[in-house]
């Protein structure tokens, strides 16, 4: 099989034609400003060295990507207009679109790309020391083509070359000085819809239309402007006033999303998380007894009530699942349903029965042991989903002792020092599994101060081994077969209990249409959004 | 001769600040220590997750791989060049971020100061006259209300009312992010946003200066020199104008001078509601992202401010009551 892709659209401008298939009949209106809440305020507007949500939210409008994606997670053009791969797996060219400028007016190129990946994004950006670690040269035999080489095949690059995930800069503006402190990280430079235009930290970030934009008449939107608010009910407030007009990633807490939901002005959007999925997983320090015992954990895993959880405390917007590969993945054949169901009815029985044959009998008082549980130091739901987890355990005789702790400190704990027994957090599968999934128990991720990785410190050569054959596997559809192995078996073994996909909720005012229009969502250049 | 004592006065005053500020600064600084996590590790947490060569490679540029002493060495050296360091965090130096928030939150601090020392000084003398009247009665109690209501919940309560129901006011920020008014209607336009905070953070102080100003009115009123002014025949209006409101300031001047440093880094919860960009906020996010250069530059500016303002209340004493001395030796 070839697997040569050359995806040249004859129209070369492939999101165009998305766009008109998926607009409605309605003529798309220029002017207007888009007010955006995002929450907290970003510390830099470098997203080549930060991958914080916020910063993502504000940048994506001003860099744009080699490729963009479409709900299935397919690659579309964006500043490459087309693209191939070798049969090896190991070179990927790409064809520069031409005539595209930066917001200072200078033109974009293939050097623009070299400098980006293999002196910018391979050694500071967080995610692509991963994601490109693989290229050893970016090529730029003539201006209009970049030829990646690469190592090994790494399939999943192809997935982060978002204007968010992986941002073109200007070579000739952050080529000069320390990237790391660049000046520029606060005044940037890119290609994309939107230009900077101001920054008034505690308030607001300023961006105005860039005119010269290669896609022909777009963005439609005067100005985004996106504002700084402490307070999540005055957030509730401002949007429900329109002085602001969408806001998601939890800036709105589930409940006040709820009640805005019934505002005739404001609709709510869950899509737009396709590409970041988030799944909820209780934490178990593997290598502290008894969470060293498989019996034990498969017996918590049992016992948490998925539907009851997203019911009751995530307000509905959730989906239960077993295994740590997000369901959005489904398009693409990663995600297997094909692995232990813990969220049977009888669960609370099970575990019981699980928790005897492991030699940990309920005492005198019902109590077979006690735990401390750190609860995620993220907020309301997570404080109310470490209470259920508590009267969850208590069910089958476990006492837990909940702590709360700030970030900073639950960070070290959990990431460092391992001096915890349960904890939970929620991991973004990102774009591709081996990106977001297997940080979280691959044993090469047992790696104490880095945080977000294997923080129970699970480890099995066998998994290791087939997510190692994934990661280079060029062939889709033999990944998908390593993948669905992979899941199989850490489900089982259960070194995390993975409970739900969390389904951010977007409040957008109603006059604004086609704002959230990709896998990215507020991660998105908003080109094509306009108001009524 | 008076006017020179003063010059000396203030001076002395400033050289013995130093020290203190010093003193301050290595404090915080130690104090800062006891936090477990670094600014590494939160960047790192804040990001979902990073290798752990990106987090060496952080903390060696923040410094944060040198011991303790050695970054209190480097810090205290800076200091006294007035150099507060750079906040890595934010990518730019920290004066220039906390220079952004000192006029918004001197702004809201000045509106503040000027409505509830006025507003509080005025009810406090209008219910000290009519005590045991239905003024009084109506005043303390407001103030006792007023005293008593959390903050936060006021000012969620004003948003409510009247920015949404009634849709006299802006819900929050500074000006309007839409329309981006220049010149005069920016000037407008920035009265406009400051009003609801404004209101919400005088409550409480507007409260606290009623009741002191009624109290030390009341007890001014008792003294025995007003007893002579009415034996010479002053009316009561002459009395308490002249003589006992002069008196009853002291204690509220010494107020308005503790509440000048709180307000600086204490309107945290008034900044957040309103979406305000004060000095407040930023400390409150610089501690959680255990950004310490930005915190402790924010801590040595607040403690400039408290020296400053406590040299300016005693000079204030001197001009309200002369008999107050400066610089004397006793």
């Amino acid at each position: 099989m070839r697997l040569v892709r050359c995806l040249a659209l004859a129209a070369g401008l492939g999101s165009a034609v998305a766009g008109l298939a998926a607009a409605p009949a309605v003529a798309q209106k220029r002017g207007g400003t888009l007010v955006q809440i995002t929450q907290p305020e970003p510390p830099t507007l470098g997203s080549y060295i930060s991958t914080a949500n916020p910063v993502g939210q504000v940048a994506s409008k001003i860099y744009d990507g080699l490729l963009e994606y479409d709900f299935d997670l397919k690659p579309l053009p964006s500043l490459a207009e087309a693209w191939t791969i070798s049969d090896d797996g190991k070179t990927v060219t790409f064809r520069l679109r031409p005539g595209v400028k930066f917001h200072d007016g200078k033109p974009f190129s293939s050097a623009d790309v070299q400098f980006t990946v293999m002196e910018v994004l391979k050694k500071v950006h967080p995610r692509g020391i991963n994601t490109f670690s693989e290229v050893t040269a970016v090529e730029t035999p003539d201006p209009q083509t970049a030829v990646f080489r690469l190592n090994r095949p790494a399939p999943y690059m192809m997935a982060a070359l978002s204007g968010y995930e992986s941002p073109m800069l200007p070579k000739h503006v952050f080529g000069q000085g320390d990237i790391r402190s660049h000046q520029n990280a606060n005044t940037p430079v890119g290609t994309g819809p939107f230009k900077f235009t101001e920054w008034r930290r505690g308030e607001f970030v300023r961006l105005d239309r860039n005119a010269d934009y290669w896609k022909p008449g777009r963005p439609y939107l005067d100005r985004v402007v996106v504002r700084f608010i402490g307070d999540t009910g005055t957030r509730a407030a401002a949007l429900e006033k329109g002085e602001a007009h969408i806001a998601g990633f939890g800036a709105v807490p589930y409940n006040d999303v709820k009640k805005l939901e019934k505002l005739p002005n404001i609709q709510i959007e869950t899509k737009g998380y396709e590409m970041l999925s988030p799944v909820v997983e209780l934490m178990f320090n593997t290598r502290k007894a008894p969470f060293d015992n498989v019996k034990v954990r498969q017996a918590i895993s049992y016992a948490i009530d998925r539907k009851f959880v997203i019911d009751n405390i995530w307000f509905g917007f959730g989906k239960p699942t077993n295994g740590p590969i997000s369901s959005n993945f489904a398009p693409t054949g990663l995600y297997s349903a094909d692995v232990t169901n813990y969220n049977v009815a009888d669960g609370i029985d099970r575990a019981n029965r699980l928790l005897d044959e492991a030699g940990l009998p309920r005492k005198a008082d019902g109590v077979r042991f006690e735990i401390t549980h750190d609860i995620t130091p993220y907020g309301e739901e997570w404080r109310r989903f470490g209470e259920y987890t508590q009267q969850a355990l208590a069910k089958i005789g476990i006492k837990a002792n909940l702590r709360y702790e700030d970030v900073a400190t639950w960070l070290k704990r959990i990431y460092t020092d391992y001096d915890y027994e349960v904890s939970s957090n929620h991991l973004f599968n990102l774009a591709d599994p081996v990106l977001g999934v297997h940080r979280a128990f691959h044993s090469r991720f047992i790696r104490p101060g880095t945080v977000f990785v294997n923080g129970v410190r699970w480890s099995d050569p066998r998994a290791d081994d087939l997510m190692d054959r994934a990661t280079i596997e060029p062939d889709p559809k033999k990944r998908a077969e390593l993948y669905a192995e992979v899941q199989k078996i850490v489900v089982a073994a259960a070194p995390l209990a993975w409970t739900h996909e969390i389904s951010f909720a977007t409040v957008l005012d109603k006059r604004y249409r086609d704002v959230i229009v990709s896998p990215l969502g507020l991660f998105s250049s908003f080109d094509r959004a306009w108001r009524e | 001769m008076r006017g020179m004592r003063l010059v000396r006065f203030i001076l002395t005053r400033l050289l013995q600040a130093v020290p203190v500020v010093l003193g301050v600064v290595v404090l915080n600084f130690l104090l800062l220590q006891l936090a477990p996590g670094d600014a590494a590790t939160v960047l790192a947490g804040e990001a979902g997750g990073a290798p752990a060569e990106y987090i060496e490679q952080l903390r060696a540029r923040f410094g944060l791989d040198k011991p303790v002493l050695v970054q209190l060495g480097l810090y205290l050296k800076n200091i006294l060049f007035l150099d507060l360091g750079f906040s890595f965090r934010n990518n730019s130096p920290v004066l220039g971020l906390i220079l952004d928030r000192l006029w918004p939150t001197l702004l809201l601090m000045g509106a503040t100061l000027v409505i509830s020392v006025g507003g509080g000084v005025l009810l406090g003398v209008v219910a000290a006259i009519g005590v045991r009247t239905w003024r009084d009665h109506l005043i303390s109690v407001a103030a006792v209300i007023a005293y008593a209501t959390p903050l936060f919940w006021v000012g969620l309560m004003l948003i409510l009312v009247f920015s949404i129901r009634l849709d006299w006011f802006p819900t929050s920020g500074m000006e309007d992010v839409v329309a981006f008014h220049e010149g005069w209607a920016r000037v407008v336009d920035i009265a406009h946003h400051l009003v609801l905070p404004t209101i919400t953070l005088s409550l409480f102080y507007l409260a606290l200066y009623t009741r002191l100003m009624r109290a030390t009115v009341l007890e001014q009123r008792g003294a025995e020199y007003a007893t002579t002014a009415r034996a010479k025949g002053l009316t009561e209006r002459a009395i308490t104008m002249r003589h006992v409101l002069r008196n009853a300031l002291l204690p509220v001047v010494t107020m308005a001078g503790v509440q000048v440093g709180a307000l600086l880094g204490g309107s945290v919860v008034v900044e957040t509601v309103f979406a305000w960009p004060g000095l407040g906020q930023l400390a409150f996010q610089s501690l959680f992202a255990r950004d310490f250069n930005l915190l402790l530059g924010i801590f040595f500016l607040s403690a400039c401010l408290v020296v400053i303002v406590n040299i300016v209340v005693d000079v204030i004493y001197v001009l309200l009551d002369p008999r107050i001395r400066v610089g004397s030796s006793t």
